[in-house]
């Protein structure tokens, strides 16, 4: 397999798709034998136009939806049928394209609700809450207001920070800056960027390709439910094939 | 003569609503957290006040020490039939319109149950408090009315607390507002579905042991009545909002009371109806209804 190149150069592989097709309703094929291989420490950003099944392969790697054919493997074991809430128990943590909080709870309850997996150990859960609020100040200073109060980029951040809570060692995120003002959008990909350094993997689905090649360190392009290509940063940079390929197909300039 | 009246039902509505209250609070926890449309509802309120009427029967024991045994009780009956239905419905392509139909049935077959081992007849807990009646005013008030409304009440504030303040009642709350989500912070939603199926059958049916003192009659075909009743007090609450529910109820149960003053019997069981509608046209999302954070 092509992906497993990188994997064989040292880049331990932490989290992938294996040969993987999804359908719903049985007849409709989202993914189509798709591989896919986070490495760990790494942020590995998949791209590609709608319908190209980004946010599927993302899902998929959650346990949100059941291959038909391949494995779901997370250190070397195949998380096939296992239900997603199993999956943060061992360290995948899923940011959603769609608002993920809930509204009417509190800031502080939703981030306790993001230390639903280790909720009994108090001292844990506080020293979890005190480093979101020195990392979010602004969480800290709206922890008793609803999370339905909070602006779009402060409720992403908070998404962000619940996600974090469970000081996972995958982290998935879908579109994390769609629907944000362009400050915060750098202030959130300064965020990811920033993530590897924690010893924190990162799966990344992003529809703006640049600022994702510019964040990535490695970079899936899907195309229909399959493998299009991949390859590391340096193939996003200069006048590279893959850059081209991007370039026609999505009708974007990068540049 | 009419302000004593009035006040009479006042206060006999806020008993009744606080009861309608928990039904309804009950059924919109099934219906938020799992989109299941508990049409057996009543029937599990009614199985409480048999439940009830048999411990006392048998055993003499006080009505009110015969709460937590029906609540233990009826939360395992709860998560039993969580287990054998709902995770099958949910498969489906349209579980609200399966589970409505599917516990039509699972109320019909409750009724043809209870009307086996109880028979037709209407029958009533002969349990008498002493005094009967507390005068006050120029109000009388049965003592069983204000025993019913305390531990109403009681049920209420623990309800309110589990809820509101612990870390399993805010995943509940969660689970309303957002199943999915709810999901991606680890929690096991099928375990807490069934929990949450267990804790309404059980507030249902404890419920009904309150009923049992209040209403001096019940039958094995009283369940729809209190189905329709849950029904009208979770629109008018907001759906999904366990709280809303309760304030519901008791807006309800005062209409509902007030209006037999004012209007022949015939025409007062419209007036919690009319109050459906005017709620439905007026304020669609409920009195405490929210549009959903998206």
């Amino acid at each position: 397999m092509a992906n497993t190149t990188r994997a064989a150069a040292g880049e331990e592989v932490i989290l992938g798709l294996e040969d993987v097709s999804v359908s719903y309703h049985g007849d409709i094929t989202i993914l189509d034998h798709v591989n896919i291989s986070a490495r760990k420490g790494m942020v590995t950003g998949i791209i590609g136009p709608n319908g190209a099944g980004k946010s599927t392969a993302l899902k998929t790697l959650y346990g949100f939806l059941k291959p038909s054919t391949g494995h779901i493997r997370y250190k070397g074991e195949s998380l096939n049928g296992k239900p997603p809430y199993t999956f943060i128990e061992r360290g995948i943590a899923f940011v959603p394209q769609n608002r993920s909080l809930f509204g009417d709870l509190s800031v502080q309850d939703n981030l306790l609700l993001g230390c639903w997996v280790f909720r009994n150990d108090a001292v844990r859960v506080k020293r979890v809450l005190d480093s979101a609020y020195a990392q979010f100040p602004i969480l800290g200073d709206k922890r008793h207001d609803p999370a339905s109060s909070l602006s779009g980029g402060q409720q992403r951040f908070l998404e962000l920070a619940r996600a974090l809570a469970l000081e996972p060692e995958v982290v998935l995120l879908d579109e994390p800056t769609a629907m944000i003002a362009p400050k915060l959008s750098r202030e959130i990909y300064d965020f990811i960027k920033a993530l590897p350094e924690k010893g924190i993997t990162v799966v990344l689905v992003d529809q703006n390709v640049r600022q994702c090649a510019a964040v990535s360190d490695y970079l899936y392009v899907l195309e229909l439910g399959r493998n299009k290509a991949e390859g590391g940063k340096e193939m996003f940079e200069g006048d590279s094939a893959l850059h081209k390929l991007i370039a026609e197909w999505l009708e974007y300039k990068i540049d | 003569m009419m302000t004593t009246l009035l006040i009479q039902a006042l206060v006999t509505g806020l008993i009744l609503g606080a009861l309608y209250g928990l039904i309804g609070c009950s059924l919109t926890i099934i219906y938020g957290t799992m989109r299941i449309v508990n049409f057996s509802h009543g029937e599990f309120v009614v199985a409480g006040c048999f439940a009830v009427l048999m411990f006392f029967t048998a055993t003499g024991l006080h009505p009110l020490l015969s709460i937590p045994l029906v609540f233990v009780a009826f939360f395992l009956v709860g998560m039993c039939l969580y287990y054998l239905f709902v995770p099958r419905l949910n498969r489906g392509d349209d579980p609200e319109v399966a589970s409505f139909l599917t516990f039509y049935g699972v109320s019909l077959m409750a009724g043809a149950i209870l009307l086996y081992f109880f028979q037709a007849d209407t029958r009533s807990l002969n349990y008498v408090f002493t005094p009967s009646v507390y005068k006050i005013g120029h109000v009388f008030i049965p003592t069983a009315h204000i025993v019913a409304l305390a531990t109403g009440v009681a049920i209420i504030a623990a309800l309110t607390w589990f809820l509101y303040r612990t870390i399993y009642g805010k995943a509940l709350r969660a689970a309303i507002m957002n199943r999915d989500a709810i999901q991606i912070v680890g929690v096991n939603i099928n375990t807490l579905s069934a929990l949450a199926f267990g804790l309404a059958i059980a507030i249902a049916a404890s419920t009904g042991v309150l009923l049992a003192l209040v209403f001096p009659a019940f039958g094995p075909f009283s369940g729809m009545d209190y189905t329709l009743v849950g029904f009208v007090v979770i629109v008018l609450g907001g759906l999904g909002h366990p709280i809303g529910a309760i304030i519901g109820g008791i807006v309800f149960g005062i209409a509902e009371q007030v209006a037999i003053v004012f209007l022949p019997q015939s025409l007062s069981q419209a007036v919690g109806f009319i109050i459906l509608i005017a709620a439905i046209t007026l304020r669609p999302s409920g009195l405490f209804g929210k549009v959903a954070l998206r």
